[in-house]
């Protein structure tokens, strides 16, 4: 736990948000002067005791989506500065998100976007999809690992209708298990 | 489809997050009204459902895969204010977990992604399926409002990607429309394949609402509804797909963005006109229109080939259900 991890999770997200509007408002065409930030957020990595590997590994999966897109860019005029000046930006941002979530879990963001007064019930229904995602991407995984077992050389047609099927039945799943959810939760008392 | 951070300009950021914030808020008012305390379990664990679908590959082509998005699945299953609260507390924990897609662009993927999914998805299907029509016409409906959410989704996301002046729109349109015109395809695909398998097992989830609800008037003809679907489709696009896309333009101008030049980029979109029609943008509306027709059409083939004749009375569907659940 390194003092960027115990920092208040609203702060941290405010001061991401300042971040990317200032590099929001700042002209794309000459933007590429903000890199001057890149080694604020990677010494601020450093100090939150990140693996280096895993950030710059993370981030550099991030950036083909980013080239392509800051590529759209180049059919303008001076649309290399433009393409340039975008793609510098948006690599930027993803780095602090990438610092914020790394050193942030889900709860604590959850409490700070409470205190921002976001609706009673989209927190529930984050604080139930960040409980419950888990559990049913492993059911998922195990369902699809049971389908593989059994068909061993399936074509991608039967694939496909494997998957839908799996799916299927994943959301009868959910709906059975929300039912108890919510029986239990009454049964405690809860809401 | 999600827009990461960068891209937008603050103008648009701010303004698509006020207009998702209201959006969201009056869905949550809503549920709110009109559910008991209890019952956001389901919203929740359907969020987690939608958020866990998504994460399960399928295969497209030699190497690639493509992965569902789920509005128009969550809003045929959920209805349209939850499906968009499931849909939004799935955009905001990708972005808050796995840093996918901005948080400063998060009002804009709420918008593309819920708003816009989940309406134009949900309106596809009621228009298509009203409160008692047959399993066929359930799956060809949802398939179909699955690649309509997803095509909408990408043309709203073209529309900011341009007022932010990332991009010009006769390059963004033909890009995004013809990749996410394809990601449609599996999407109503994999969609009709879903809602196909839980209404052979548990046909009472896909109920519909109380009678008075929007759409729950059966319309009289599936295929009247279906070519007027595509017609209006077609007729939104018409604007955006004409080379010189005035009244976007003129907006941008007045809202004192830069001006969106309009150079003959056309080549890309020629492609989708047709040869005999001299004017572009009628040739362009009328490849949509038939383009949209030919996929209205593959979904009532999808749904046909998919619904079975009724299950043996023998077969009781809930052991089916309550394995391991």
């Amino acid at each position: 736990m390194s003092c960027i991890h115990r920092a208040p999770a609203g702060l941290k997200l405010g001061l991401s948000l300042t971040f990317m509007l200032g590099l929001a408002v700042l002209p794309a065409r000459d933007s590429l002067w903000a890199l001057v930030a890149l080694p604020v957020l990677l010494s601020l990595a450093m100090l939150a005791r990140l693996s280096p590997r895993a950030v710059l590994g993370r981030w550099a999966l991030g950036m083909p989506l980013l080239l392509g897109a800051a590529s759209l860019a180049l059919f303008q005029t001076h649309g290399g500065w433009l393409a340039l000046g975008l793609f510098a930006k948006s690599a930027l941002c993803l780095l602090s998100l990438q610092l914020l979530v790394s050193t942030t879990p889900i709860t604590e963001l959850l409490r700070a976007l409470r205190r921002m007064h976001l609706p009673q019930l989209l927190c529930e229904t984050i604080a139930l999809l960040a409980r419950y995602s888990s559990l049913l991407s492993d059911e998922a995984r195990r369902m699809r690992r049971a389908r593989a077992g059994r068909t061993l050389t399936a074509s991608r047609l039967q694939a496909w209708w494997a998957l839908g099927n799996s799916l299927g039945l994943l959301f009868i799943r959910t709906v059975s298990r929300a039912e108890r959810v919510q029986v239990a939760m009454r049964s405690r008392g809860g809401v | 489809m999600h827009i990461p951070d960068g891209f937008l300009s603050a103008r648009v950021a701010l303004g698509y997050a006020a207009v998702s914030a209201v959006g969201v808020g009056a869905a949550c008012f809503r549920l709110r009204a009109q559910r008991d305390r209890g019952a956001s379990a389901l919203l929740g664990v359907s969020a987690a459902f939608v958020f866990a679908a998504q994460m399960v590959n399928f295969p497209v082509a030699a190497g690639t895969s493509g992965h569902l998005l789920g509005s128009a699945l969550a809003s045929a299953l959920l209805g349209l204010p939850a499906a968009l609260v499931v849909m939004t507390a799935v955009v905001i924990v990708q972005c808050l977990v796995l840093a996918d897609g901005g948080v400063f662009a998060l009002g804009a993927n709420v918008f593309n992604i819920g708003l816009v999914g989940c309406v134009v998805g949900f309106c596809c299907y009621r228009l298509l399926c009203g409160s008692n029509a047959s399993a066929t016409r359930r799956v060809a409906a949802v398939g179909f409002a699955g690649w309509c959410a997803t095509v909408a989704g990408a043309l709203s996301c073209a529309g900011q990607l341009s007022l932010s002046g990332a991009a010009r729109l006769p390059v963004l349109l033909p890009a995004m429309l013809g990749v996410h015109a394809l990601i449609g395809v599996g999407e109503a695909v994999i969609s009709a394949l879903i809602v196909a398998s839980v209404l052979r097992f548990r046909p009472e989830l896909l109920e519909n609402p109380a009678p008075g609800a929007f759409g729950a008037r059966p319309r009289s003809s599936t295929v009247y509804a279906g070519l007027g679907l595509s017609l209006a489709i077609a007729l939104l696009l018409a604007p955006f797909a004409d080379g010189a896309p005035d009244g976007l333009s003129r907006v941008t101008q007045s809202l004192g963005l830069r001006s969106i030049a309009a150079l003959p980029v056309l080549a890309p979109l020629s492609q989708y006109g047709i040869p005999a029609v001299v004017s572009g943008a009628l040739a362009t509306v009328l490849a949509g229109c038939f383009g949209t027709l030919l996929l209205f059409g593959a979904c009532w083939l999808l749904a046909v080939a998919l619904v079975r004749p009724a299950p043996r009375a023998s077969e009781p569907p809930q052991v089916v259900a309550e394995t391991s659940g």
